[in-house]
This record gives C-alpha cells, sequence and structure tokens, in this order.
C-alpha cells in the first residue's frame, strides 16, 4: 500500500536545522495494523504526517498506492487524502460548532456525496461506533470516549483505505482506552489498513507489526503476526 | 457544502456574540451613513433631470471681467429674448422666467359682504412665458398651461396654494390681486412643483404681468437683473460653441461696450445649475460637486472604518478557528472552498449589518431631511438603484472586509493550525493590524481636523463684524414703488419709546438684491470698466446701521439721486487714497442719466456673504424704488415696537399684509447650506470615532487575552498595574501618533482648499492639529485602558496556568 524509501524530514529554522526523519524506510501492506512508538520527538508524529499527505518530505521517495507522491502539490495530496485516507488525533478534533452527525458527515460533504448516500452512510458509521443515540449532541456535551467514537466515525465514513490515528488514547482514561481499541482492532479486521501511533505498550499490542524510532530512524521493528501478510 | 457553511457560521457567530455584535454594529454604522450620504447625493444629483430636454435646455449666463475680478450673472438684458425669438432660431423655444421673491396676494370675494382674504408668500412667484410648457416637464395633471397662461393677467395656482387660498371652493375663474398692484384670474390648478427643481415655484403667472411687479422691468441693454433670466432648448444638432458665439455676435450690436470692459454671454447647461454658486438659482440654494465628491468619500471612509474593524477583529480571531480550519483541510477541504466559507460568513454578517443599517435609516432619514431641508425618499422595493447600491455594497464590504481573514485563515498548514501554531499567520496579521488601526486613526483624524476647522469657520460669520450693526434690527418689505406712503408717517413710526431708528432703503446692507451700474468719476470722460452697486438708501441709513462716515458728511433728504456716498473700496479702484480728496467730486451714473456731487465716504461693509469680496458701493437717494423699512430696535420691548409698527404699517397699507425679519436672521441665512455642512462633518466624524472606538475595544480586548502569560509573569516579576497599563497604551499611542503624522498635512491640505471658497476666512492655527491629536490620544488610550486595566488587576496565578 505504501512504501518509503530513505525518507528525510529536516526543519530549518533561523541558523539551526534539526533532522526530524534520517533515512526511513518503510513497508506497509493491504490489511496491516502498524504501531509506530518511540519516545517524545523521535519523529513519529512527523512521520505519520508525511504518510498522511499533510506534510511534504525534504527528500527521500514516497510511494503510496504505487504512485510516488512526496513533490505532489498541496491540492493533489488534498484529493488523494480525502479519497483514500482517515484520521484520528489525540485531542480528537472534532469542529465545535457541529453536531455529532454534522461531524461525521464533513468528509462526505467534500467528496461531494449524494445526499441520500450520505445519510445513509453517517447513519451506518454512527451504529458501527455505537454512538448513533448522540447524532444531535455538539462535542461538548459528550465524555472523551464518546468524542473519540465520534471521530473514529469521521474517519471511517469516507471508507478510506488507510486510517491514520495519532495516539489515539492519549486523552482517555483506561476503559475508554481500551473501547476505541477494540473499535480499531475490529475496523482492521474488516479490511482497512491502519497506522497508529502510540506511546502505550498495550495499546500496540493490538498492531501485527511494531516499529520503533528514536532519532528520526527506525531503530527495530517486531512483527507479531506474520499470518496475514 | 453550503448548508454546512451556514450552520457553522450561525453557530460561531452566536458562540462569539460580543465579537459578532462589536462586527455587526461596527458595520451597521458605517452602512448606515453611507446609505444616507448615497441618498442626499442622489437627492442632489437629481435636480431637474426629469424634464425630457433636460440634456438641450441651457440658461443665458453673462460673464464679466472686470477691475474688482470677474463678475458672473444669470440676469440677462430684458430685450434679448425678443432678439433670440427673431434672429437665433436655434435657440427655441426659449422663455423668460421672472421669479418674484413673494408678494402679498389678495382673494377677492365673489360678493360684498364677504371681507377679502389676504396672504402673503415669502418666496418663488414665477411668471412665465407659454413657451415654459414646451421647454420644461413639470406636473400639470393635465392642465393646458400654455393655454392657461396665454392671456395677460392669468394664474395657475399649485395645489397647495389653491387648498390655503380657496378651501373647498373651487379657485378656477377667481380673482387674487397680488402686492396691490395686479389682478390675477386663476385659470387652473397644477401640482405642487417637485422638491428637485432649481425653478421653484407657488404659482405660475403670465409672464407680461411681471411688468408691472418688476419694478426693475426696463428695455435697456444696459441693466440686468439676477431674478429675470432666460432659458431655451438648444435644437437638435445644432452646435453649442457656435449658437453662443452667434448670440454674442449679434448682441454685441445692441449692447456697447466700454474700452477694456470683457463681457460674454454663456450658456450653461440646466443640469449644473444646481452645482454653480457662481450664478445662483431661483432655489436660492446650490451645492458644489465638491461638496458632494466630499460627501461620497465620507461615506467611504466610514464604511471603510468598519470594514478595517471587521479585519481587524476576524484576523484576531482567526486563532480561534485555526482547529476547524485544520480539520476541515485534513478532511480534504481546498483553500479556495476555505476561502469561500469564510467569506459567506462575512456575507452573513454584512448581511445582517445591512439589514439593520436599513431599519436605522429609515428611522433617521426623517430628521436628517428635516435637516437638511430636503424630500428624501426611501423605498428598496421601489427603487432599483437603490437596491443595485445595497447589492453593490455588501459585496464591496463583504470582499472588502472578508477577503484577507479569509486568505490569512486558508492558508494556515493544516498540522500547525490543530496544535494552534500559527504563530507565522499571527506575526503577520499583528503587523497589518497596526497599519490598518493607522488607517482609522488617520480618517478619525482627519475628519475631528476639519470638523473643528468648518466649526471655526461658521463662528466667524457669526461673529466677524460686518461693517454695521444686525442685531435688534428689523427688515419690514414694503409694497413695490409705494414707500412714499409709509415715509409720510415716519414721526408716528418713530413714536414708539423703543424705536430708535428707521430708515427706508432698496435693502439692508447685505442682502440678495443687488443693484449695478456703470459710472464715470470726477473728469474722466469714459466709464471705467467696473460697475458700482448701488445702495439706495434715505438719509438715516447709516444711523440706523451704526456705519462709520470717514469723510464729508451724510448726504441730504431728497427723493431722487442728487448727492452721493462712495465706500473706501470704490476709492481704492478710482485710484483715490485720500478719502477727504474724493468729496466734492462729480459722479454721473447710468449712462447720462444721474449725476451729482459725492459728500461723503463710508467705511466699507459687507454686501453680501463673506464668501464675497466687498465691491465699491455707490448710495445715494432714489424714492421710487425703495423696498423695505428698516428698524432700529431698544433691546427690550421689541413685542409692543413691532405691534406698534404693524399698526403704522396697515394705515399706510390697508391691503397688504404686514411682515418682517430680524436682520441677524436673514443675516444667517446666508451661511445655512455651509451650517448644514458643518453639522453633517459633526456627526460623522463623531461615528467614524464610534466605529474606530468599537473596532479598537475588540483589538485591545483580544491582545490583552493573547498577552496574558506576559502580564502574568512581569506581576510575578514585582509589575505594577499602572507600568501594566502602560504597556498597552504605548502601543497604541505610538499608532495615534504615526496617524497623525499622516492626518495632519492631508486634512490641512483640503481645509486650505476649502477655505479658499471664502475671501473672508480664519487662518488655521496649529493648536487644531494639537487638539485633535490629543483628542484621539484620549479616546484611544480610554479604549484601551479599560481592558488593560482588566489584565493588570487579573490574579497572575490564574494568568500562568493559562498556558
Amino acid at each position: 500500500m505504501l512504501k518509503t524509501i530513505n525518507l528525510q524530514k529536516k526543519y530549518t529554522t533561523d541558523e539551526v536545522e534539526t533532522t526530524a526523519l534520517a533515512n526511513v524506510n518503510l513497508h506497509v501492506r493491504q490489511g496491516e495494523f502498524l504501531a509506530i512508538m518511540g519516545p517524545s520527538g523521535c519523529g513519529k508524529s512527523t512521520l505519520l504526517n508525511i504518510i498522511g499527505l499533510l506534510d511534504n518530505p525534504s527528500g527521500g521517495e514516497f510511494y503510496f498506492l504505487d504512485q510516488e507522491i512526496s513533490r505532489h502539490s498541496e491540492r493533489q495530496r488534498a484529493n488523494l487524502r480525502k479519497e483514500h485516507l482517515g484520521f484520528v488525533f489525540q485531542s480528537f478534533n472534532l469542529i465545535d460548532e457541529l453536531t455529532v452527525y454534522e461531524n461525521v458527515e464533513l468528509p462526505l460533504i467534500y467528496l461531494k456525496v449524494g445526499a441520500t448516500e450520505r445519510k445513509q452512510r453517517v447513519e451506518q458509521a454512527l451504529e458501527q461506533m455505537q454512538i448513533a443515540h448522540r447524532r444531535n449532541h455538539f462535542p461538548q456535551q459528550l465524555s472523551g470516549g464518546q468524542q473519540q467514537r465520534v471521530a473514529i466515525a469521521r474517519a471511517v465514513v469516507s471508507k478510506p483505505k488507510l486510517l491514520l490515528a495519532d495516539e489515539p488514547t492519549g486523552n482517555l482514561d483506561s476503559a475508554h482506552g481500551q473501547e476505541v481499541m477494540q473499535l480499531l482492532s475490529s475496523l482492521n479486521e474488516q479490511g482497512t489498513t491502519i497506522i497508529m501511533v502510540t506511546h502505550s505498550p498495550s495499546d500496540a499490542d493490538y498492531a501485527h507489526r511494531v516499529v520503533n524510532l528514536f532519532d528520526g530512524q527506525v531503530i527495530s521493528e517486531n512483527v507479531k503476526e506474520l499470518a496475514i501478510l | 457544502m453550503f448548508k454546512n457553511y451556514f450552520l457553522v457560521a450561525v453557530r460561531t457567530l452566536r458562540r462569539n456574540l460580543a465579537y459578532t455584535t462589536l462586527n455587526v454594529v461596527g458595520l451597521a454604522l458605517g452602512i448606515t451613513c453611507s446609505l444616507l450620504l448615497f441618498l442626499v447625493i442622489r437627492h442632489e444629483l437629481s435636480y431637474d433631470t426629469f424634464h425630457g430636454k433636460a440634456d438641450r435646455i441651457y440658461r443665458i449666463n453673462v460673464d464679466k471681467i472686470s477691475a474688482h475680478g470677474p463678475e458672473n450673472n444669470a440676469g440677462t438684458p430684458f430685450p434679448m429674448l425678443a432678439l433670440l425669438k427673431a434672429s437665433l432660431p436655434e435657440l427655441t423655444p426659449a422663455t423668460h422666467l421672472f421669479n418674484e421673491e413673494g408678494g402679498t396676494f389678495m382673494v377677492l370675494s365673489l360678493n360684498d359682504k364677504e371681507a377679502p382674504r389676504k396672504f402673503r408668500e415669502e418666496k418663488n412667484v414665477l411668471f412665465v412665458e407659454p413657451e415654459f410648457f414646451d421647454l420644461f416637464d413639470f406636473p400639470t395633471d393635465g392642465v393646458n398651461g400654455k393655454q392657461a397662461l396665454k392671456d395677460l393677467n392669468t394664474v395657475l395656482l399649485t395645489q397647495t396654494i389653491a387648498d390655503k387660498y380657496f378651501p373647498g371652493e373651487n379657485p378656477v375663474g377667481r380673482v387674487l390681486r397680488m402686492n396691490n398692484q395686479v389682478n390675477l384670474k386663476v385659470t387652473g390648478v397644477i401640482p405642487d412643483a417637485p422638491e428637485n427643481t432649481d425653478l421653484p415655484y407657488q404659482m405660475l403667472v403670465d409672464y407680461e404681468s411681471s411688468r408691472k411687479i418688476n419694478t426693475f422691468a426696463n428695455d435697456s441693454w444696459n441693466s440686468t437683473y439676477s431674478n429675470q433670466q432666460i432659458y431655451f432648448a438648444l435644437s437638435p444638432g445644432a452646435n453649442l460653441k457656435q449658437a453662443e458665439d452667434r448670440l454674442n455676435e449679434v448682441a454685441a450690436k445692441y449692447r456697447p461696450r466700454s474700452p477694456g470692459e470683457q463681457e460674454r454671454y454663456t450658456f450653461q447647461p440646466l443640469t449644473q445649475v444646481h452645482f454653480d454658486e457662481r450664478y445662483g438659482n431661483f432655489k436660492g440654494r446650490t451645492i458644489s460637486k465638491t461638496t458632494l465628491w466630499a460627501m461620497a468619500l465620507i461615506g467611504m471612509f466610514l464604511v471603510l472604518v468598519a470594514s478595517i474593524n471587521f479585519v481587524n477583529l476576524a484576523t484576531a480571531q482567526a486563532l480561534r478557528r485555526a482547529k476547524e480550519v485544520g480539520m476541515r483541510k485534513v478532511l480534504g477541504a481546498s483553500k479556495p472552498q476555505l476561502m469561500t466559507q469564510f467569506l459567506l460568513e462575512t456575507g452573513m454578517i454584512t448581511l445582517t449589518a445591512l439589514s439593520l443599517s436599513v431599519v436605522l435609516t429609515e428611522l433617521l432619514l426623517p430628521p436628517l431631511s428635516n435637516l437638511l431641508e430636503l424630500q428624501l425618499a426611501f423605498s428598496i422595493l421601489h427603487d432599483p438603484l437603490l437596491l443595485l447600491f445595497l447589492v453593490v455594497l455588501l459585496v464591496a464590504v463583504t470582499f472588502f472586509a472578508g477577503f484577507y481573514p479569509a486568505l490569512v485563515i486558508s492558508g494556515f498548514q493544516p498540522i500547525s493550525a490543530l496544535k494552534s501554531k500559527t504563530a507565522t499567520a499571527r506575526a503577520a496579521g499583528l503587523s497589518l493590524r497596526r497599519t490598518l488601526v493607522v488607517l482609522q486613526f488617520t480618517v478619525c483624524q482627519v475628519l475631528i481636523i476639519c470638523t473643528i476647522i468648518v466649526h471655526n469657520q461658521m463662528e466667524y460669520f457669526r461673529s466677524a463684524s460686518l461693517g454695521f450693526d444686525k442685531e435688534a434690527i428689523v427688515n419690514i418689505p414694503l409694497p413695490a414703488g409705494k414707500a412714499k406712503d409709509l415715509m409720510v408717517l415716519r414721526p408716528q413710526l418713530e413714536a414708539h419709546p423703543a424705536i430708535k431708528a428707521t430708515s427706508f432703503a432698496i435693502a439692508p446692507p447685505s442682502a440678495n438684491i443687488d443693484m449695478n451700474t456703470s459710472f464715470r468719476y470726477d473728469e474722466f470722460s469714459v466709464e471705467r470698466n467696473f460697475s458700482v452697486n448701488m445702495k439706495m438708501a434715505d438719509e438715516h441709513y447709516l444711523k440706523t446701521f451704526n456705519i462709520p462716515l470717514l469723510a464729508g458728511r451724510m448726504y441730504e433728504k431728497s427723493d431722487t439721486m442728487r448727492e452721493f456716498l462712495v465706500n473706501e473700496t470704490f476709492l481704492r479702484q478710482v485710484g483715490e487714497t485720500n478719502p477727504q480728496a474724493a468729496v466734492g467730486k462729480d459722479l454721473v451714473i447710468n449712462g447720462n442719466q444721474n449725476q451729482g456731487k459725492i459728500v461723503g465716504v463710508v467705511k466699507d461693509f459687507h454686501l453680501t456673504s463673506l464668501r464675497d469680496k466687498i465691491q465699491p458701493v455707490v448710495m445715494s437717494t432714489f424714492t421710487d424704488i425703495y423696498l423695505f423699512l428698516n428698524v432700529k430696535l431698544e433691546q427690550k420691548n421689541t413685542k409692543a415696537a413691532l405691534t406698534h409698527l404693524q399698526n403704522v404699517y396697515q394705515s399706510a397699507y390697508p391691503d397688504d399684509v404686514f411682515h418682517y425679519e430680524f436682520f441677524d436672521d436673514s443675516i444667517a441665512r446666508f451661511y445655512e447650506g455651509e451650517q448644514r455642512q458643518a453639522y453633517l462633518f459633526k456627526v460623522f466624524s463623531v461615528i467614524a470615532i464610534l466605529i474606530g472606538c468599537l473596532g479598537l475595544y475588540g483589538l485591545v480586548a483580544f491582545m490583552v487575552a493573547q498577552r496574558t502569560k506576559e502580564v502574568g509573569v512581569r506581576k510575578v516579576l514585582g509589575a505594577s498595574s499602572a507600568s501594566i497599563v502602560g504597556l498597552f497604551c504605548k502601543d497604541f499611542a505610538q499608532l495615534v501618533l504615526i496617524a497623525f503624522v499622516i492626518a495632519g498635512p492631508i486634512s490641512y491640505y483640503f481645509m486650505e482648499q476649502w477655505l479658499q471658497d471664502f475671501t473672508y476666512r480664519i487662518n488655521i492655527g496649529y493648536w487644531v492639529f494639537l487638539a485633535a491629536c490629543v483628542l484621539t490620544l484620549i479616546i484611544a488610550l480610554t479604549t484601551v485602558s479599560v481592558q488593560a486595566l482588566r489584565a493588570a488587576f487579573s490574579n497572575p496565578v490564574k494568568a500562568l496556568k493559562t498556558e
């Protein structure tokens, strides 16, 4: 599904150059559940942002669905993003002014999905995340776990090929965290490829493979289950 | 998609109610002002545009260059129209218009039992030829005006006058006696003249009847009277310039010129009559195109200031929207989509403000119409131009106010936006906001400086010495040609203890009545190439108005011109330096008709408003053309004195209506236009400042919130509340000063231009600028301090926790 070859990312501020990623080589297959781990500042989120087409690499190659896209323009990346990618963030990032239903509906609007189909797919996603009864509430009226379920519903409603999760349980208590991980796991079982950044070893346990980053480099890979590969 | 934008917009605006209110109120104020100004400007531009031939109707003016500068007059010699009709067919149809400033009207009763009803009108009795109806398209309601006024002594009444004179009766066929001189038969009733014409009338009278009313009527090519004008329509296809040349050529045969005299008849388009102060009009009010431009500019400024508020507040608020923008971008929203969303939001705010403005305009229009004495119309649904203006305003404000914030917001990088790390955008936005605040302060200061200067000039008009007394003097108009009837009663008039002096004259010293003539001074055989202003008055004039004599004595009592007084300007222009030397010299005026000796020299006094230079004046006696009785009263007991005057007046003129006006009131009327402008300036600069303050308040509130942590740290390190307030004030004080550096020269330039219209004017003092600067500083710092104090008194622990 995606492949990086010697992927690099450098930040330059005034006279200081910081290397966030140094020659990262990564290969993710369709249907895989990958966890990226490492200490704060190791480049996890940077890597996820590049994979999520929110940022361009400074060097190296990046293939997504067999296309080299490291030099794509913002518009091209935006198009790929809305068609193929779903995002889940630590801080949920729901739009406060929109209801649960409207938040989940938003990606479909940008995809120009017709009203009838939109309604059907939003309802389905809400049911799947067991949050349908809250459809008319605003994000502030929900618990953290509920908000993250809405965020996941929003991420999967467009049926993305790849779901990216940036510490999805970071702001949740353990019970709600577990709930979210189970949801992600079942999505993966249904065929969605997932890449997740996490600090939590127990969350990483849900993944098939764990990549450890340190100072912007991949230092180890643990493959837990090879059966599906 | 739009539903989603709409929902988010409504909810965001509702959530940030304070921000929304500041924006809506600021914009609504700005838009209301621009809407009101639009209505005023449009009204002013509509004068006499409703005539079918408006684009080819002209007035004949006279332009002269003489020793004391250019003279412009719309009055034409009486025989000119006949010449036009006989030899210049391309200038027809043409009509004389004679405007009589009111008069007395007696409704003759149908039988002897009923006493005749008497009325007095103060303005606009218009004498017209039948061609008037070929030229102009005034509403006649089916009345054939040409037919109605074809006979001598006929009159068409407007509906208002008909209702006033003949309540519940049919006026047609009835007879009105005007000024106790002419009987006029009512031949019809027509609708009132529209407000937007410079040829206003309360009634239309056949032109030939004016010969009995107009004391100045004669058949000489040498005299003109400003209330007697010619309008004509240029034949289609005729060349204007050639026609003008031809008229001057033909008229030259009849109008001999003195050597050095430059005089030319010029054609002025009807649609320009309203805007050219030099020639005036029968409405008695002109407005210069410059003033209209100034109004348009003020309107634009006010919308600009309000839009700047919007840009300031919106970019300041942008951070709050960062997360939303970031998430929308993650979900695939493109930059144009985001810009559309934010422009739509601005559009909604603008639309709300616009709706509020429409309501405000509806409320404010009646008082404004009263103030400006204009009939301003405001009905959106029946007014395509107004609708268009509103749509243009909506689009322009939305774009102007919304474009930059939309650009900034939609340009956020998604990752940083999600983490609210839009530092670069913030820094750039801040310097832009500072620039915009400077721009706002500049506009405010320009308006403040202009307001002070205009106000001072008005005060100068009120207080400047005109060279004569104007307090406690009443002017009583007399029936034309009948001054003698009252002059014989002078002992009775002066019998009342509250009456200090009386004088009969053609007019008070400053008046709109002008009589000019050529003259010969001393032994010069040729006429001088400038004309003199004739002031005909009796021997009590100087005493009544307290005008000082510089040399010689007042002339003796006489019914005709025998002795003359001249003023200082006259002396200067004939090259005489010593007033005493002029006494005893010969003077011949009016061709060779009148001659006599100069017996005295008076100090200069103002003949018209302070806009005009003092002209050379010759004063003499001439009982037949006295039109006013001027009475100097004691300050107290004026009421009893007025009753006394009325009784004596009625005994001399039993058929006329007694009427009077205080002299200082009539002088104040010279400056009505300027007074209104001054008032408008004041109102609009206050509103501009108010809008500016609203924006400033919002902006400072935001900046204070942004610097909460800084304030907290400073307080922990021992900063006093005063120093915290000073921190914020210093910033804004700098901006005010920068604005002042820009505003000072701009306003100085414009006000110098404006003041150049006045021959007698104030000088612009440096203190005006200082005052404007200090005033803006006080207003700005007060606004800032209110918010800054809140920050200064906050608990530093709380402040630091917010990070």
